[in-house]
């Protein structure tokens, strides 16, 4: 075999890898994927993959999160910035959103099921501090001219950490669901928004 | 003979760590058989640990359960909780050892079973709520999940609030984890 072909080169090897990594994670977890496994998958040689991510498996599998975060966000802040302009429809328009996102993604749900040690620490202790960080700042320029540029990022937090207990525990309500959702927001969050202007 | 050698395997986590504790030494701190150790846990080390780590977390939700005993009202008793976890947490020398030297082994096994652990402090918190004035529409068991994870998901990341000063503890119990649910006055 030669020892650079076309397919383990090209721009968009790493990107290839990272689908490659997230099909095989999807199929058989985390533990079974071998980087033989992803390196068939994405057409290119083993070589190339510990190229493209020195230090195997664990830096593919950063890279993949990496990556399904980036999209996520993207595809969070594409809702966001079409919502309408009521506090509550942005909250709904957000939560199922996100929701729907977590549920509908093959590689995390098979995780969750089969190997949820690797996806519950990501979102435990200091690590849940840090998603929070970054969501807090993600959802706060959205929630500013509702509840002010103080509590903005606050609300951020507290409404990341509902999604994620709520998508990754098994829960009474369905926050991929609009009329949950709604009823959720009408319930639980509103109300300590308001309550908030006033702490 | 499950709490003896739960509580002996605790004991050698809490001296080599988890990922040097054998079957061996739980067995010899226990006085008893390698056998019966696995007679008690089939599935071997990983059931021990898996096992020891629930039994602790238990130990940890029965404490915070008492240390609330004394508090009047739903809003005083989440208060008092989120308060005491957040020290408990802090002083736990074991679990902060742990969470500096083998982070990989326990936050997996912790996530894990804390997770269980939520229908049961749901079905802790339904009392309190029953005695309360709950805001109208609200479902009782769907405000005890709700309260029951929003506590959970502080106690070990606090995130923005500090959990060791009593006004925050007060402002974030009113706000993000009650106002939707009880009556306010």
């Amino acid at each position: 075999m030669p020892a650079s072909t076309a397919v383990d080169r090209g721009p968009d090897l790493d990107e290839r890898i990272v689908d490659a990594a997230l099909a095989c994670f999807s199929r058989w977890g985390v533990a079974k994927t071998t980087l033989d496994d992803i390196a068939r998958e994405a057409g290119c040689s083993r070589a190339s993959v510990y190229r493209q991510f020195p230090g195997g498996k664990d830096v593919v599998l950063d890279a993949v999160a990496g990556r399904e975060l980036r999209r996520f966000f993207d595809g969070l802040r594409a809702v966001l910035d079409a919502a309408p302009a009521t506090l509550e429809d942005l909250l709904v328009a957000g939560i199922t959103c996100a929701s729907r996102a977590l549920r509908d993604h093959g590689a995390l749900q098979y995780l969750l099921l089969h190997e949820p040690e690797v996806v519950l620490p990501l979102v435990a202790f200091d690590r849940l501090d840090h998603v929070l960080d970054h969501a807090a700042a993600f959802c706060a320029p959205y929630l500013e001219p509702h509840v002010g540029e103080e509590w903005a990022p606050r609300a951020g937090e507290w409404i990341t950490r509902m999604v994620l207990s709520y998508s990754l525990v098994p829960a009474t309500f369905d926050l991929t669901d609009e009329a949950d959702a709604r009823r959720f927001v009408r319930s639980f969050v509103a109300p300590g928004l308001t309550a908030s202007r006033t702490h | 003979m499950r709490e003896r050698l739960l509580a002996a395997a605790y004991d050698c986590i809490a001296r080599y760590g988890l990922a040097k504790t054998t079957v061996e030494d739980v067995a010899r701190e226990a006085g008893l058989s390698r056998a019966s150790v696995y007679r008690t846990f089939p599935g071997g080390r990983d059931e021990l640990i898996r096992e020891v780590v629930s039994w602790q977390i238990g130990v940890f939700f029965a404490d915070l359960a008492h240390s609330v005993a004394a508090a009047e009202g739903f809003e005083d008793v989440v208060e008092a909780a989120l308060l005491h976890a957040h020290r408990a947490v802090g002083e736990h020398a074991v679990l902060q050892k742990l969470l500096l030297t083998e982070p990989e082994r326990l936050v997996p096994a912790i996530s894990v079973e804390t997770s269980r652990f939520v229908p049961l402090i749901a079905a802790f918190a339904e009392p309190y709520l029953a005695a309360e004035r709950l805001r109208p529409g609200i479902d009782r068991r769907e405000a005890a999940d709700y309260v029951a994870r929003m506590v959970v998901s502080h106690i070990a990341s606090p995130g923005r609030w500090d959990l060791a000063d009593p006004a925050q503890v007060q402002a974030l119990v009113r706000t993000e984890i009650l106002a939707g649910i009880v009556e306010p006055g």
